[in-house]
This record gives structure tokens, sequence and C-alpha cells, in this order.
């Protein structure tokens, strides 16, 4: 008996205690942790969220009313071929570690953004500025060939590494036309003019990094030529934003608190913030329930959950329309993977495909939450100044589908054959495509196939054309239709449906000259139309997030399309229950 | 007994070489960029070519070289040798990931065999010594509903009853002793109902056979003999079971911990495999592999702890 009880005090032991959570003013529970902290590689919303309270960029969009705001930089000037712009950083702007924010702070962090080194997702975003583009060719070439040089023993040592490195940074100051004439002055030169420059800058990617430090956890790769930081001064790096990250436990909850050396400390309505990872949304509404947390921003965008608690009529659940639609790409090239005629290259075949799909139904029934039924694809209120040329887009009619699909060739719907839907598995998407496929059988007699596939094969078949049709989503970056619009131009690595028209191709081209915003826009919407009308893809919904939080005790969280917050002017008010 | 243990430890890098290899093979037959995103913006090809080439991903064999060079010699930016970056959390290492969550994986293991250690024999002895009696019955019908119900469900309920209605234990967090209650009944449940099992049948046998009898010939108190003799043999079976079982509740915590937000590594085995995350798919599983030699390794020693004739077996051969 005593040996049983040994073991089980052995095993008690293993058991050791450890501490609690810290508390905060505000608490938010994230759905997943994060992905990156490093703001160059960052891509995921959850991480850009966190990121504006860490970086102040040196303008900020204000995605509610659709304005520039000030941001570290108190005032810049645009010159009038739109090709120059100077930014003027605040005498008071200061790192977390009291530091002043200067001009080569963003060269600092704009070159890592730049450099093929560190790449992420948004890197092409930089290719805005003047050279940056060439830059990074350059740089990619140069490590290529030194990775060869390696290879073959000549090279690879810490001095070819270190001196290709000053290398890049003479080639940097060469081509790149970024320049500080002082240390509280920008001046950016553009390859082109971009009429939505700021609201770039006002992304993740354009935020700066504390040059000294990051340099400090910066070290060359003699082996392939390639800088590193160190991933760890990520989660106790030095910020110029409204916080700092005071404790991070992986998997568990971040704390951060207020910098007190930002410029706009005065004004913020809070001092801690405590972010939860809590992956499981039962487990994360149970929370939120037990008065445990004070914000949900994660809840599923579909499904049982989402539409119980948006039927509930609680003051405390917030649908939001999202910048984002959910669609079905039509494979438009001439001919498929296999060598096959492709029957979706006629846009009567796509048109009457789309036509045939009872939107209100997949709304109510698969998705639950009464999304707003897409009818264009830049969503509907997601831009300000920018309307959707709605009335082109196209709506659920099944007898001119029929009349559509009888002019194509194809009478009665069941020799249309060798179509499929792919889709990543995820309970509603397989779910939608269920019921698409049984709308387009009922409606018009094309029988199609399913083809469920997990996310990287998903991924995979998409690059490699290798499919007829395929569930797809798109969420825009800035605040511009060009975000949406630009996608679909021919040579957009992007558009995954090989759509190519050349009149949308020169209209969005005409767009980037345009001087006047409302002519732009015009622009803009008449490309828009096109796409509509040729119907490369089905547009399906417009996503919309559901938020929950008590509006009575949370104060100054504004929900918008964006899913951008701006967590320092949250006021809590009133105790957790 | 020394030389099962140096036996075992010779075998330990052969098998570990072994699963290294295998994983290895089976990780880059997975389709698809482990750096992508199905519903996010590809990057133009040549930012993608430099996203790959980062990690070494642009060729197995460079990515292996690097791999094994980084787990024995360290690399150049990380000079200690560890596991290298995660792809999904790229500020993160996976040597950091596991030597954080390892822990918690481990002390959750521990509470639940402990648990089912506990409920288990109650349940075992109670079913062995009153067979038919309403505890008996009633401690069979939770092992049933033990064994046949999933954890998401049993998790599910735990948590919304004692944290969510009644709000006995916090939903959130971890590492204060409430922390653990529920999950660890949850995943020990399953367990418990086996040592239940084992106990319950090992103990009725034992009760009627000769020795015990003997032993209540001469006097020995009925519960003398139970607890001090008949339960130690009954317990044989159960310390066999505790390796697999300890295994099986340190490694297979997934539901457990996704349902109790856990900051276990349960989760990076199957996240880690859907985003194709080869750095932490390989370090999770040579964690684990280790953990399950380490396991049976240890219950051999406990086996032979409680039953002496093991260890007279192995010295006289």
């Amino acid at each position: 008996m005593n040996r049983i009880v040994a073991i089980l005090s052995v095993i008690g032991l293993v058991t050791a205690c450890g501490e609690g959570v810290p508390d905060a003013d505000f608490i938010y529970a994230a759905g997943q942790e994060h992905n990156h902290l490093d703001p160059v590689k960052m891509s995921w919303s959850h991480d850009i969220r966190l990121a504006h309270c860490l970086y102040d960029t040196l303008v900020v969009f204000d995605f509610n009313d659709f304005v520039i705001r000030p941001g570290a930089a108190e005032r810049w000037e645009r010159s009038d071929d739109g090709l120059i712009y100077t930014f003027y950083i605040r005498a008071n702007a200061r790192w977390s570690n009291g530091d002043p924010v200067t001009a080569q702070d963003y060269i600092h962090a704009w070159r890592r953004a730049m450099l093929p080194d560190f790449a992420a997702d948004y890197t092409q975003l930089m290719f805005y500025i003047r050279g940056a583009e060439s830059f990074f060719n350059w740089r990619t070439e140069q490590l290529k060939q030194y990775a060869e040089l390696a290879k073959t023993g000549s090279g690879g040592h810490a001095d070819a590494a270190e001196s290709l490195w000053q290398l890049t940074g003479d080639e940097f100051q060469d081509r790149v036309g970024l320049s500080a004439p002082d240390d509280k002055t920008l001046v950016v030169r553009l390859t082109q003019s971009t009429p939505y420059f700021l609201e770039l800058v006002a992304f993740s990617i354009y935020m700066p990094v504390h040059a000294h430090s990051v340099e400090a956890a910066t070290s060359v790769n003699p082996r392939t030529g390639m800088r590193q930081t160190r991933s760890d001064y990520w989660s106790s790096s030095i910020t110029n934003g409204p916080y700092q990250i005071a404790k991070r436990e992986f998997k568990r909850y971040m704390l951060l608190t207020a910098n007190d050396h930002y410029w706009d400390r005065a004004a913020m309505k809070n001092s801690r913030i405590r972010e939860d990872i809590i992956t499981n949304a039962p487990t994360a509404l149970t929370a939120y329930h037990a008065g445990e947390v004070d914000f949900l921003p994660d809840m599923p965008s579909a499904g049982p959950i989402p539409s119980d608690l948006s039927r509930a009529d609680r003051p405390d659940v917030h649908l939001q329309k999202m910048a984002g639609t959910y669609f079905y790409n039509f494979n438009c090239q001439p001919r498929l993977a296999d060598g096959r005629e492709n029957p979706l290259a006629d846009m009567r075949v796509r048109r009457a495909l789309s036509m045939a799909i009872d939107r209100k139904t997949i709304v109510k029934r698969v998705t639950q939450l009464n999304q707003p039924i897409a009818r264009s694809y830049v969503p509907v209120g997601a831009i300000g100044g920018y309307r959707p040329p709605v009335e082109d887009g196209i709506a659920f009619d099944p007898v001119r589908a029929r009349q559509l699909l009888a002019d194509a060739g194809y009478s009665d719907g069941s020799n249309l054959k060798g179509l499929s839907i792919l889709y990543n598995t995820n309970a509603y998407h397989e779910l939608s495509a269920q019921a698409i496929k049984s709308m387009w059988q009922e409606y018009l007699g094309v029988v199609v196939t399913l083809e469920g596939e997990e996310g990287k094969a998903f991924s995979v078949k998409l690059k490699k054309q290798d499919y007829t049709i395929a569930r797809a989503a798109w969420f825009g970056d800035y605040a511009d239709a060009t975000t949406f619009l630009e996608k679909m131009t021919t040579n957009d690595g992007n558009n995954d449906c090989r759509w190519s028209n050349e009149q949308f191709d020169r209209l969005i081209e005409q767009a980037a000259f345009e001087p006047d915003p409302k002519q732009r826009n015009q622009v803009l919407a008449s490309a828009e139309s096109i796409l509509l009308r040729e119907a490369p893809m089905a547009l399906i919904f417009q996503y919309v997030n559901l938020y929950l939080y008590d509006p009575q005790r949370l104060h100054g969280l504004r929900p918008n399309a964006w899913n951008r917050w701006r967590f320092e002017q949250v006021e809590v008010g009133g105790k957790r229950q | 007994m020394l030389r099962l243990i140096a036996w075992r430890l010779i075998q330990l890098p052969l098998i570990l070489a072994i699963i290294f290899v295998v994983t290895f093979t089976l990780v880059w037959m997975i389709p698809g960029n482990p750096l992508d995103r199905p519903d996010a913006q590809r990057p133009p090809p040549e930012i993608e070519q430099a996203m790959l080439r980062q990690y070494n991903l642009h060729d197995p064999w460079v990515f292996a070289g690097s791999y094994l060079q980084g787990i024995f010699l360290g690399s150049e930016h990380y000079p200690a040798p560890d596991f290298g970056p995660s792809l999904q959390y790229q500020d993160q290492r996976v040597l950091q990931i596991i030597s954080a969550g390892l822990p918690v994986s481990v002390q959750l293991g521990a509470a639940a065999l402990i648990v089912a250690l506990c409920l288990g024999t109650a349940a075992g002895v109670i079913g062995a010594l009153w067979p038919g009696s309403f505890l008996d019955l009633s401690s069979l019908a939770m092992a049933l509903i033990g064994i046949s119900l999933p954890s998401f469900v049993t998790g599910s309920i735990l948590l919304v009853v004692f944290a969510g209605l009644l709000q006995w234990f916090s939903v959130v967090g971890w590492g204060s002793p409430q922390h653990y209650v529920l999950p660890a009944i949850t995943l020990g449940v399953m367990p418990a109902a086996y040592v239940a099992r084992f106990i319950r049948l090992g103990l009725a046998d034992i009760m009627s056979s000769d020795y015990i009898r003997t032993a209540r010939a001469k006097g020995l108190s009925y519960h003398h003999t139970v607890f001090k003799h008949a339960l130690k043999v009954a317990y044989l079976p159960v310390i066999s079971f505790l390796g697999p079982a300890a295994a099986a509740t340190m490694t297979g915590s997934f539901v457990v911990e996704a349902v109790f937000q856990v900051p276990g590594i349960g989760t990076h085995f199957i996240h880690g495999v859907l985003h194709k995350d080869q750095f932490l798919i390989l370090g999770v599983v040579l964690t684990y592999a280790s953990m399950l030699v380490a396991f049976n390794l240890i219950v051999d020693i406990v086996y032979a702890w409680f039953d002496p004739r093991i260890e007279y077996a192995a010295e006289s051969r």
C-alpha cells in the first residue's frame, strides 16, 4: 500500500503549482496565438491588431470615418505630381525606452521590409517606393550568388557576408527613394503617383522599429549571407505606440502596459490590457459569460454559435459587415489543367451558374448570420467615397440562367460536364458547396462534383490552376478599391481565375494616374462594372463579424469593416460580473 | 535491472533516428508551401522564393543538413543546439514552444493519472469486495460512461457546469491548482475506467485464492489482507497499464487542451501537421518518441520494484 502512496506522491510532485494571470483594465480574448510579432512579417489580422497597440505609424487611418490622422508624424506634405511625400515627425515622439523616434528608425524599418532576408506576404506593398523593387531583386540575386559560392567553398565566411551587407547598404542608399534631411524629417519618393499611399503608410508593414536594438538583435548568417533578427526580440521589443509588452506567456496571454513615453499618453483611457489566447470558441464564450474577459473580437463568422447569439436580441452582441467577400472562382482559361476544353471560358456559362445560386438560402441556412448578399466584388460601405456598381451585379434568376446556358449550347444542362467545386475543408465551406451543388442541379440540371482539400493541398491546386470552380475569399488590406480590384488584373499573381480583360486593365492603370479622388473612384467603379458583367467569379456574400462586449461597460470601442481597433481609447467602466 | 536500463538507453538513439527519417519523409510529402495561407493573398513568386529560402525550405537536402546541424551543433544565429524556428509561430523557437508546453502537458497528464488511480482504485475495490451492491453498480456505470463519452463532451459539460454556471473554477489561465481540476478529471476518467476494471477483476480473483484464505485463517484482519496483500498483487496489471496510460494522458491531451485552453503541446501535434510546420512536427515527434521510450523504461523499473520475481529472473539470466 505504501508503495502505491509513493507512486502517487511522485506523480503529485510533478504537478507543481504555478502562478495565476495578472489583472488588467481591459481584457480581450484572441482566437489564436500570434504568428508574428515582427511588424514586417505580419499578415494575419490578429497580429496586425496587436501591432497597432505597439507601433505608431507616421499617419493613422481612421477606418470608421475614412480619414487620415496624424500619427508619429505631426504633419506631411505631398508634392504636386504626387511623387514626393515629406513627413515631419513629432518632437515628442519617443520610444518606450525614452529614445526619440527619428526618421532613421523609419528608414531602417522600411529597409528591413524591402529585404528578401525577411521577406513576407506584404513585401510588395513597399514596392510603391522608388527603387524598392529593384533593390529587392538586386539583393535576391546577390544572395543567390552568395549561396552558390558558399556551396562551392570559395565563399560563405563571416567576412564575405559582412562585406555583402556593406555593399547592400550602399546599394540601398543609391537605389531607394528614402532620405532623412534631419532626424525628424523623412522624404519618400514614389515610383508613380499612388493616390492611396498614405493608407499604405498606415499599414503594419510601414511600422517603425527601434533601429538600435533591432540591429543589436540582428546578425548575418555566413552560410546564406542573409540577415536574421533573433525571434525572441519581438516578445520584449522597444515600441513607440501606446503600449509595450510587459509579459508574454506563449499560448496563454500577453500583458500590455502603457508606454509612458508615447506622445499621446495623456489621451489614453487605460493603462493595462491583457490579451488571453482562447482558441476554442465555446470556451471563449464561457469565459466571457463568467466575466473573465471583456471583449470577444474573434468569434466564428458562421455556424450555430454566432447564429444563436445574433438571434438572442442581446445588447452586447454586435454584428459588423466586413471588408471581405466570399465567392467562387471560375477558371477562365480556354483549356483546363488536363488539356480539356473549358466550358467556363464562355462568359454565358459563368453568368448562368452565378445566376442559379440562391444566395439568400445560403446566408440563412448555412452561414446563418444573414450576411448581406454580395452583388459587387468590393463590399458596399467598406471604402470611403467608393460606390460599387451593384446594379451590374448578378442576382438570383433561374429562368434567365437556363436561357443563358441554352444560348451557350447546353440546352438541358446535363451536357455541361466535368465541373467540380474545390474547397478547403471547413464545416461551412463544405455545407455551402453542397447547397450550391444542389441548386445547380435543381435549377440548371448541371451536375458537379465536390472536391474538399486540406488548406495546403487546396492552395497547391489553385496555384496550378488545377480546378474548374473554387471557393475563395478576399479581404481588403488598405482602404482603397484597388486593394480588391488589382487582384483581377491580367498579370496579378492572385488572379486565380486567370481572367483577363484589356479594358479592365486599362481602367485600373488609368485610375493610378487620376489625381482627382472622385473621378478616380468613378474610373475604378467602371472597371468593376466590367468585372461584374463578365462574372469571372460568382459573388456570394459579404463577410459579417460578430463581436461581443457590453456597450454599457466598454466605451470607445468602435467596430469597423476592417477589424482595426484603437484599444487605447477603450474606457472600461464598472466591475466585471 | 542495470542491464535492462542500459539496453533501453542503447536502443533510444536508434529508435529516434528511425522515427526522424520516417517523419522527415512524411513531412516533405505533405503538399503545399508551409508559409502560405489558403485564404490570404499570395506574394509574387520571387518573394515566395525568398520566404522559403529564409528557412532552407527550397530544398529538402539543404533543410535536412541545416536541421541536423541545428539539433546537434546549433546554428549561426542560435549557437545552442535547438529544433529550429516554428514556421507557424515565427517569433518562437520550437525548443521554446516545447519547453513551455511540455511541463504543462506532463503536469496535466500526471494530474490525470492521479485522478485515474484514485477513482479507478476506489471503484475497483468496491466492485471486487461488494459485487452487485449499489456502489458497485454506480461505479460500473461511471466506468462505462467514462469509456464511452469522448473527452470533448465530458470536458464541455464539466466546463459549462463548474466553470460557467457554478463558477467554482476559472475558465481562463493555467498555473494555479484550480486550473488543473477539470481538465485532469476529463482526461483521467477514461484511464480510471480501465484501472477500475483491472482491479475489480484482479482483486476478486485474488480474494478467493489460497494464500489469502491462509492469511485470513492465520488471523489477519480483513482490511489488512485486502490492502496489504491482495491489492498489491491486483495492482500489477495496473502498473503495466500505467506506461501507455501515462504516455496517452501526457501526449494525447489535444482535445482537453483545446476545450480548457491548456497551453500544452498536444495541440501543436495536430496544428503542426495542418500547417505543414516542418520544424514543429519534427521537434514534437522527437520529443514524444523520447518520452514514450522513457515511460516504458520507468514502468519496467517500477514493475520490478513491485514484483521482485522479475528482478530475480533478469539476474539469473
